[in-house]
């Protein structure tokens, strides 16, 4: 398995596909740091951007690789194990862009105290591992509905490339705008809250429930990439 | 290896392509897979390779390592020849300068060497096919599929594919191909599987005829199903049972190997059930070959235990007495 994970994370580097994510992951999160007036918004914003720009870098993992090249490694390894670890590199890669966001966040954003509060920036921040902690959870959840999005709306459950673009898009919106969605009930709880000093993480439910998510989008797309149609031309 | 009434269709309500497909693969056959174009060749060896799942029936005993070289293999990889091999060689459990060793060597013998450090993108046809057969070969696997996979190659590497595919065959590999040149690999096949576009096979014998014939005289070969194949056998449709291949006990099969060093020699003499290591006979190479008598149960270990030897490689493996 670490194999086919360096493999594809060399995919990933070496075809310039984080590019595109990365760029617009940092112009969102700038966006939004500007309009933001506490560090729980802040990190609520950048949690949230995490579910479109990691449901495209999946759909980018997910087509980086052509079918002959893909035959000859799921000969070699499994149909399984090839596509879980398509997943787990785009996975891993919407973690660093996370991380990234989160730690811009704290750099950037106000401190949760005024007034009498320490002066030190970071010392602020750290009186208050509540708001952090919570947005490293909503962060989390964010991660794994837009690996479930990107996973559940690409090849090979979606093949066709219109179908699938405007599909990943419309679910990542949904996914944030809706109650029903791990990562909306995560961000809509926390800003609920976002009295500074209050900010709580929600409970475990949206977490359990983006696992869940992630687990079985994962596994029709594994199911779907093992019956896969690899021919290339008419010809069976 | 066994297919067991295996069909294949791309989505529930498209046409088999494939359909009730029975046979045993026993380790050391060469298939060749014929039809027409649209026969469902390629789908075939496809479900056989594990590179897309049967939709009806099971696959089962797959060896530990298949290689599968598909009949086009476009460029797209943002890798070099050599470092996409190198990621394939550990993909395939070859690690640090096991792999970097297989890969210098299949590039080596399939004259691809002066131009693995260039980008896959810009190699010709011909050079992205040597490419792919060398990361089937890697491993040298227990099971090779081969699709079409002389297609665009000079003839030096028509031939070292040809060898490539013997050798693994005489090492007690299976494998399958599908080549458009009726006279590929003439004389070795085993068995012909012909597609009859309804995605039914029909099992036919090979023209492998001294093995054949060898094989039908020879005790080791064992029962009285093995014993009916043979040039003259009649088509079949289905199955082709494959008895016991454990002979009895008494009989002897004799391994022809390279790349032997005389230090490790008194080890090959010390495995289970050799009988003799001491004989020599020139390779292709000029170079020495050692033979060895083994009991015929324990061929198998002692074959296992010396493909994990550096260097050495499996010429032959033939019943006593029928070098």
């Amino acid at each position: 398995m670490s194999a086919l994970l360096r493999y594809q994370a060399a995919i990933l580097l070496r075809s310039h596909r984080w590019i595109f994510p990365l760029i617009a992951y940092g112009l969102l999160i700038s966006v939004g740091a500007a309009g933001s007036s506490s560090l729980a918004e802040t990190l609520d914003w950048s949690a949230a951007m995490l579910v479109p720009i990691v449901a495209f870098l999946t759909r980018a993992m997910l087509t980086a690789e052509p079918d002959a090249a893909r035959a000859c490694v799921a000969a070699a390894a499994g149909t399984v194990k090839a596509q879980l670890a398509t997943l787990l590199v785009a996975l891993g890669g919407g973690a660093l862009l996370g991380l990234a966001g989160i730690c811009f966040g704290l750099l950037t954003a106000e401190p949760p105290t005024t007034g009498t509060g320490p002066t030190d920036k970071l010392a602020a921040i750290a009186g208050h591992p509540g708001i952090v902690v919570a947005g490293l959870l909503t962060a989390l959840v964010c991660l794994f509905v837009g690996s479930a999005v990107g996973a559940l709306f690409n090849p090979p459950l979606l093949r066709h490339p219109g179908a699938a673009m405007l599909a990943t898009l419309a679910a990542a919106v949904f996914g944030l705008a809706s109650d029903v969605s791990p990562a909306g009930a995560a961000l809509r709880f926390t800003s609920q809250t976002a009295s500074p000093v209050a900010a709580h993480w929600p409970g475990s439910f949206p977490l359990v429930a983006a696992v869940c998510l992630v687990a079985v989008t994962w596994a029709a797309s594994t199911y779907a990439a093992s019956r896969r149609d690899t021919r290339s031309r008419a010809e069976g | 290896m066994r297919l067991q009434t295996v069909g294949k269709r791309y989505g529930v309500r498209q046409p088999w392509v494939v359909r009730d497909v029975s046979a045993d693969l026993p380790a050391g056959r060469l298939i060749r897979v014929e039809g027409r174009n649209g026969s469902g060749k390629s789908t075939l060896l496809r479900v056989v390779a594990g590179v897309t799942a049967a939709s009806a029936g099971r696959v089962t005993g797959r060896p530990a390592h298949t290689g599968y070289v598909p009949e086009r293999f476009p460029g797209g990889l943002p890798f070099s020849g050599r470092e996409y091999l190198l990621h394939m060689a550990r993909v395939h459990g070859l690690r640090g300068l096991a792999g970097v060793g297989a890969v210098d060597e299949w590039l080596d013998r399939l004259g691809a060497a002066g131009y693995a450090d260039q980008p896959l993108r810009s190699l010709s046809k011909g050079m992205c096919q040597k490419i792919a057969i060398s990361q089937a070969l890697l491993p040298r696997p227990g099971l090779l599929v081969l699709d079409e996979a002389w297609t665009g190659l000079d003839q030096a590497a028509r031939g070292a594919l040809d060898a490539a595919a013997t050798e693994r065959a005489a090492a007690g590999g299976t494998v399958l191909f599908v080549d458009h040149d009726p006279g590929r690999l003439a004389g070795h096949a085993d068995e012909r599987w012909r597609l009859d576009g309804d995605g039914r096979v029909t099992i036919l014998p090979g023209d492998n005829a001294p093995r054949l014939a060898q094989r039908a005289g020879d005790p080791a070969g064992g029962s009285a199903e093995d014993s009916a194949r043979g040039p003259a056998r009649g088509p079949r449709r289905g199955t082709v049972e494959d008895s016991a291949r454990g002979p009895a006990d008494g009989l002897v099969v004799t391994i022809e190997l390279a790349g032997v060093e005389d230090g490790s020699v008194s080890r090959l003499a010390t495995l289970p059930g050799v009988l003799d290591c001491a004989g020599t006979v020139l390779g292709w190479a000029g170079t020495g070959n050692r033979v060895v008598r083994v009991a015929a149960g324990h061929s198998d270990d002692v074959l296992r235990e010396v493909l994990a030897w550096d260097g050495v490689r499996v010429v032959s493996v033939a019943p006593d007495g029928a070098r």
